[in-house]
């Protein structure tokens, strides 16, 4: 079926150049630095926590095409894996992390094989549904472990020199992961694998007819997706120390949906440019306006209709009238 | 046990209520629409407000409510719904949620964040045999199937309902006649969009009324026409009932598990018929061994 | 009539009709012939309002009618009949044509009147359900549809396509009797033998263009001629 409005790609499909890569990491790398200088410390690293969130929705959402409004499943179970760990294993965050990411694998796994037999809003809403059932376990039925409503205290060691109470460092850790997963997504939507999955976005059935076992493709990016939702869940458990049920609600899939919009799906900047504009906003909403919900709800209105491709559709656009421009002076 | 029934009947006919015109517009446009939610709630509010104005007379304040949302509803169609037709379902869920959203904040804003309730109007029981239950949950569910009854006359014999039907399976073939599809479909929107009102209102004499409410049946609904099949109008009518009734059931045993059992019964049916063909393999594969 | 004028048709970025350009007069009874693939389908569709031309300009009447939608050119009395021969299978023929006369504002039982003036046969499968008719009946039941509330322009997409030889005869005779009726029709037909009879004037597309038109009847017999153009 035609969908309206549908230009062609605007992310490249290029080849992996170290230098374009290292470029890149340099450039999200020194912005973030830059941001620490002229915003508050633990704003920032609330900004690289829930952008490598963003990212890992962006391989499901933005690269293979599929809406799941119950992402933060993986998010929150990384977080409470990863505090329960730390409460009665072990202290040792890198432990934590391990468990959380393992945690969230092994559900995504499972729920993986379940949820990809339907697609469409099926698959959308199957997913919410597990999300709110995975709630409904943090708030209630699980609430011997998970201390119900009341949250979970996570006490976190030093490792070392890493020592999450002093900001600086913690932060230094965590944008760290944040070029670490940046860069893992790259490779890995660039490779032979990434453009299947781009392809699948595009049309499901003519991948088929080359011979391509979709389900498994399918499956595999979900589960990486998934996975990668939990990382950062566990990161949040580490750095706050305290995990409630709203980190696993299921309006949370709303923000992150949010920011991959207005940053532009399917190509990784958008995925952080969004988390971090998103993030700022509703920062500033929340302790500026009451009425912060039907601003948001609004403003969702607004890029639905209007500014759909995102602030990196519209600066690559930018970018090509200016190329456009330059070549015809010539 | 019986008392069980009933509620569980008594909201197997809410859902039904509501769930109709969900199913429908997915039927017809391919569209999730969230902000069903929102109509529902507004509609509630509403009949909350209208009910000591109009000396509680309940069928009175009922059809105000009901004649309030109707154009809201037709908004929500006619600059929402209608220009994400044909668009990926990603906008239309985004969109659609945020006018859920919309509506939520405004109704924390105008009546407050505090749950409202409302009293059994008919306050009259029953006796059957040993036990008795309140007549107003029998009118409830009267309703649905009356509900039901007209809504099939309706398609197969009403003028509208017949292009419904006909635009549902050739849109195309519909517009070469002349008729203005997405007229017809408005209709049908709003009609739905009444409907879930309805349900809200013969619901709140047993419920609570609470700006988040439209999120949680909601989830529900998308269950019940998911199970149900989107877009086919019997299969919600008996879905609505079933899921209802383990809702009642599993509220029982396990009161707080009630909504979670029912996302696990729509897993189970979506997946069915992997289960089955899982089943078949299994099954081939012991009889091979045998062998 | 109708004016075609320098219409390019795209799906998306794959232009389809390449600066196509026709007439058809009042009382005509145009045929296209052409390979598969060749755009035929894309031309009824622009015409009747399905899709848009992304350039040039459809006059019907005088009056600019591209990038109009559908509805309103039914309305307007351009009728469409598509290559699939979808009908409403849930409804009954009758409520078929029921749906036709209330679009158009035409009485049920003078419009049914019509069409078994037009088709005898009609009368006997009136009240069986639409998705049981075979492929014949439902191409008549189509054509009948199209025909209520007297059209301007009928435009038909492969009307004898899959059909049995007996079958195809009826259809001709329909043909045939609305040309007597001085129906104008623009038809899309592989068949030659119902193509030579029947046409006034013809054209032939290849590749998304129109190459030749033929006028003489002597041309048009020469369906040996035709074929090659298939």
């Amino acid at each position: 079926m035609e969908k309206e409005g549908q230009t062609p790609a605007t992310f490249p499909v290029a080849p992996l150049r170290k230098k374009v890569l290292a470029r890149d990491i340099g450039v999200i790398a020194a912005s973030f630095v830059l941001m620490a200088l002229f915003i508050p410390l633990h704003w920032v690293i609330d900004f690289t926590i829930f952008c490598i969130l963003v990212l890992s929705f962006d391989l499901l959402y933005g690269f293979m095409g599929r809406l799941s409004f119950g992402h933060v499943l993986y998010y929150g179970t990384g977080a409470y894996v990863a505090s329960l760990m730390l409460l009665h294993v072990s202290r040792n965050p890198f432990l934590a992390i391990a468990a959380g990411v393992g945690a969230g694998a092994i559900l995504a796994i499972v729920l993986g094989f379940i949820v990809l037999q339907t697609d469409g809003a099926p698959f959308a809403l199957i997913n919410l549904a597990f999300n709110q059932i995975g709630f409904w376990l943090a708030a209630s039925g699980l609430q011997q472990y998970t201390k119900g409503e009341d949250g979970l205290n996570t006490p976190v060691g030093k490792m070392g020199f890493l020592d999450f109470a002093n900001q600086p460092i913690a932060f230094g850790f965590l944008l760290i992961c944040l070029l670490l997963v940046f860069l893992l997504l790259r490779v890995f939507t660039l490779s032979p694998y990434g453009v299947t999955i781009r392809s699948i976005k595009e049309n499901d059935d003519r991948v088929k007819f080359l011979g391509y076992n979709i389900f498994t493709y399918k499956w595999l990016t979900f589960v990486l997706s998934s996975t990668l939702a939990a990382f950062p869940g566990t990161l949040f458990a580490i750095f706050y120390g305290f995990v409630a049920p709203t980190i696993i609600s299921p309006f949370g899939n709303v923000e992150v949906i949010f920011a991959v919009l207005i940053g532009g799906a399917g190509n990784l900047y958008g995925a952080i440019a969004g988390g971090v504009v998103y993030k700022l906003m509703s920062n500033y909403l929340a302790t500026n306006i009451t009425r912060w919900e039907m601003v948001l709800g609004i403003l969702l209105l607004i890029w639905v209709f209007k500014f759909r491709r995102g602030l990196t559709g519209y600066a690559s656009e930018l970018i090509l009238r200016v190329k456009r421009k330059q070549a015809a002076e010539v | 046990m019986s008392e069980t029934l009933i509620y569980g009947l008594t909201i197997g006919a809410i859902l039904y209520f509501f769930s109709i015109g969900l199913s429908i517009t997915f039927g017809t446009m391919q569209i999730v629409n969230f902000a069903h939610g929102m109509v529902y709630t507004v509609g509630v509010y509403f009949f909350i407000t209208f009910l000591p104005v109009f000396g509680k007379i309940f069928p009175l304040a009922m059809a105000l409510a009901i004649a309030a949302v109707l154009p809201i509803a037709f908004l929500v169609e006619r600059f929402i719904i209608r220009r994400l037709y044909g668009e990926s379902l990603d906008y239309a869920i985004i969109a659609t949620y945020a006018v859920l959203l919309i509506g939520a904040d405004l109704i924390k804003w105008v009546w407050g964040a505090m749950p409202q309730p409302v009293s059994d109007p008919l306050r009259i029981s029953l006796r059957l045999g040993d036990f008795s239950f309140p007549l107003y949950r029998l009118v409830v569910f009267l309703s649905a199937v009356a509900l039901f009854l007209g809504l099939r006359a309706f398609f197969n014999r009403s003028i509208i309902g017949r292009i419904v039907v006909a635009a549902l399976e050739d849109r195309a073939g519909v517009r070469c006649l002349g008729l203005d599809v997405n007229r017809y479909f408005s209709i049908v929107f709003v009609i739905g969009s009444g409907l879930a009102v309805l349900g809200g209102v013969l619901y709140a004499p047993i419920a609570t009324a609470e700006p988040y409410m439209g999120f949680h049946i909601l989830l529900v609904a998308f269950a019940v026409v998911i199970v149900g099949g989107m877009g086919n109008l019997t299969g919600t009518f008996i879905s609505a009932f079933v899921l209802g009734l383990v809702i009642a059931i599993t509220a029982r045993f396990w009161s707080q598990a009630a909504d979670t059992m029912v996302f696990a019964v729509m897993a189970l049916v979506l997946l069915k018929n992997s289960l089955l063909a899982l089943w078949r393999r299994l099954v081939g594969a012991v009889v091979a061994r045998a062998d | 009539m109708l004016e075609v004028s320098g219409i390019d048709v795209a799906y998306g970025y794959a232009k389809v009709l390449h600066d196509l350009s026709l007439k058809i007069q009042q009382g005509e009874m145009v045929f296209v012939v052409g390979r598969n693939g060749a755009g035929k389908t894309t031309l009824l569709q622009t015409i009747s309002g399905l899709m848009a031309p992304t350039a040039g300009r459809i006059l019907f009447e005088g009056q600019e009618i591209h990038g109009l939608p559908a509805e309103k050119l039914a309305r307007k009395g351009i009728r469409f009949v598509a290559q699939d021969k979808k009908v409403f299978s849930d409804l009954t023929v009758r409520s078929n044509i029921e749906l036709a006369s209330y679009a158009a504002g035409e009485d049920l039982t003078r419009a049914i009147g019509r069409l078994t003036r037009i088709y005898p046969k009609f009368q006997e499968f009136l009240d069986r359900k639409a998705g049981g008719l075979s492929g014949g009946q439902r191409e008549i039941l189509l054509i009948g549809r199209a025909l209520v509330g007297k059209p301007r322009l009928l435009l038909i997409d492969e009307p004898t396509e899959g059909l049995a030889a007996i079958v195809i005869e009826d259809i001709f005779r329909i043909l045939n009797e609305m040309k007597k009726e001085e129906v104008s029709a623009f038809i899309v037909e592989q068949n030659l033998s119902v193509v030579s009879r029947l046409a006034d004037r013809i054209y032939i597309m290849k590749e998304g263009k129109i190459i030749k038109e033929m006028t003489e009847r002597a041309e048009i017999g020469r369906t040996a001629e035709l074929e090659g153009y298939l």
